[in-house]
């Protein structure tokens, strides 16, 4: 056996073992269960972002924590095991123990000039990272609490002033209270159209958002704007003096259009998006209740701006039709009201109707997104697909 | 809340511990069990060139050998410190990640204990969890 050096103890007497050498393990002189000492089992690309101090757990303290990146959300499992794991740190470890005065001969003391390598705990597991969908469902029922409506436009002071701030988020409490990565927040908040006022992340009541585009329209018909090129300053003056705060003017035009490239005099133009007003005004149409096909189809089309073409497959994902008797029926059932995760999303579904074709369950679970789980895996794990006949379509249903 | 993952170690040196895994658990003798602190629990040595590595504990000897982890384990420490709110009287318990070390590498012994007999009555004993274990007391 080789003769020990002196001064080498620890992780490195184990991990450079040379041949023909030998090294004695013991219990540290601090040895204890070390609680507040865990494992953690991480990708090798995750560790950039964990050495460099981008990486946090959130959530409430009734929830299961869960940890992100910038970019994705990862749910934490603890896998113990029945093994015993002897955990040997390196050999200056004082970050470790309070008191790190340990001398050299007191570790030494038992084993005279023999290295040694002192073990400071038996982990009894290690923590493991599953990616998951970040859990989107909160955000919205958080700015559902006080959506942004024309009351508030008169009383703006009152609001933020007052001490009654309820249902009120800004970025920091969102990420505070909702588990979900900075990126995948920033996608949820663009998904359900909210804007940032004053500092608060908010949901516009549909009600309001009605009257601006109702309005934006109305004048492009007086002033003879075109929907495919509205100037970005003249829309905001307009529709200022009409009462709707520049905020919201640009709101509008952000859920109803894209911005277009600058033009010649460097304003910008935007762009109304045929799909997104039909669907708006089908929407607005139905909120009294379902329709009769016929009746349904003559409103829209009075409703949407001239110039524009509204068909009904715009309205996928938004609308369900059912027969009653001999007349076609259309009603309000619009995807973004329905839960994103696929236990919940899937028990609605087959609530709302028992027996889906292919073409009309797509559009509603689309959007789903698991990860590890394609949408065929999806469907294999909730759905029940029967065919009656080798010419039918094939049918889901509830497993 | 948010709970912050510290690296006071810096990124290109986090220091490297060691793992040294063994199926079955480690028995004290009673009159040690109060004070495992600096008690050895065994040997571990390297006989040869080959990363093969033997571990005697009492009078057992396993065989093993250094295996690198698929996925490298970080050693993660759970710091609480008083934040102390200066608007108002409350002061709240923060709580932290401080990431202290990582694990490449463990030695990992899967083999059934040989009995080396000829050795004299130790303090500490490995007790295997194979069954028919024929270990004497």
């Amino acid at each position: 056996m080789d003769q020990a050096e002196m001064g080498c103890s620890g992780a490195e007497a184990v991990l450079n073992l040379r041949p023909n050498s030998s090294v004695a393990i013991a219990y540290h002189p601090h040895f204890g269960s070390y609680d507040d000492l865990m494992l953690l089992e991480l990708d090798e690309k995750l560790l950039p972002d964990v050495l460099q101090q981008r990486v946090t757990l959130r959530g409430q303290p009734d929830e299961d924590a869960v940890l992100c990146t910038q970019s994705k959300t990862y749910a934490i499992k603890f896998v113990g095991t029945s093994n015993s794991s002897f955990l040997i740190p390196p050999s200056d470890q004082s970050a470790l123990c309070e008191n790190s005065q340990v001398s050299d001969d007191k570790v030494y003391g038992q084993v005279g000039q023999q290295r040694l390598a002192p073990v400071i705990k038996v982990a009894p597991g290690n923590m493991e990272l599953i990616e998951i969908s970040p859990r989107l469902d909160k955000l919205k029922l958080l700015l559902s609490e006080n959506p942004y409506g024309s009351e508030e436009v008169l009383e703006v002071e009152d609001l933020y002033e007052g001490k009654n701030k309820t249902g009120l988020y800004r970025w920091d409490d969102l990420v505070e209270r909702v588990q979900a990565s900075n990126d995948e927040l920033r996608a949820g908040l663009l998904a359900l159209s909210a804007v940032e006022i004053e500092g608060y992340w908010r949901i516009v009541e549909e009600k309001y958002m009605d009257m601006i585009l109702r309005m934006l329209l109305h004048n492009s018909v007086l002033n003879d704007w075109s929907l495919d090129a509205l100037d970005e300053a003249e829309v905001v003056r307009v529709l200022a003096s009409d009462g709707f705060p520049h905020k919201l003017a640009l709101h509008c035009l952000d859920v109803y259009g894209s911005k277009m490239d600058e033009d010649v005099c460097a304003n910008y133009i935007w762009k109304l998006n045929g799909r997104r007003v039909c669907v708006h005004f089908a929407r607005e149409i139905l909120k009294a209740g379902k329709r009769k096909m016929e009746n349904f189809m003559v409103e829209w089309l009075k409703q949407i701006p001239d110039g524009m073409q509204a068909s009904f497959d715009m309205l996928e994902g938004e609308v369900l039709t059912e027969k009653l008797g001999v007349e076609t029926w259309v009603r309000a059932f619009s995807v973004s009201s329905l839960p994103s995760t696929p236990a919940e999303r899937f028990s609605i579904l087959f609530r709302e109707r028992s027996k889906w074709e292919w073409k009309d369950l797509h559009p509603y679970i689309r959007d789903l997104k698991v990860p590890g789980l394609s949408s065929e895996a999806l469907l294999l794990k909730y759905t029940r697909r029967t065919q009656p006949s080798l010419d039918a379509e094939p049918v889901f249903s509830a497993r | 809340m948010q709970i912050q993952v510290r690296c006071s170690c810096g990124a290109e040196s986090c220091p490297e511990w060691a793992i040294v895994e063994l199926q079955g658990v480690v028995e004290v003798q009673p009159s040690f069990q109060d004070r495992l602190q600096n008690l050895v629990i065994g040997e571990l040595c390297r006989p040869s060139l080959q990363e093969n590595y033997t571990f005697t504990v009492g009078y057992h000897e396993l065989t093993g050998s250094k295996v690198t982890l698929k996925k490298p384990l970080l050693v993660l420490k759970k710091v609480k410190y008083m934040d102390v709110d200066q608007g108002s009287d409350n002061s709240s318990a923060e709580v932290e990640l401080d990431v202290i070390g990582v694990i490449r590498h463990k030695i990992l012994f899967k083999t059934r204990p040989r009995a080396l007999i000829s050795k004299p009555q130790p303090a500490l004993k490995e007790r295997a969890n194979a069954a028919g274990s024929s270990l004497s007391n």
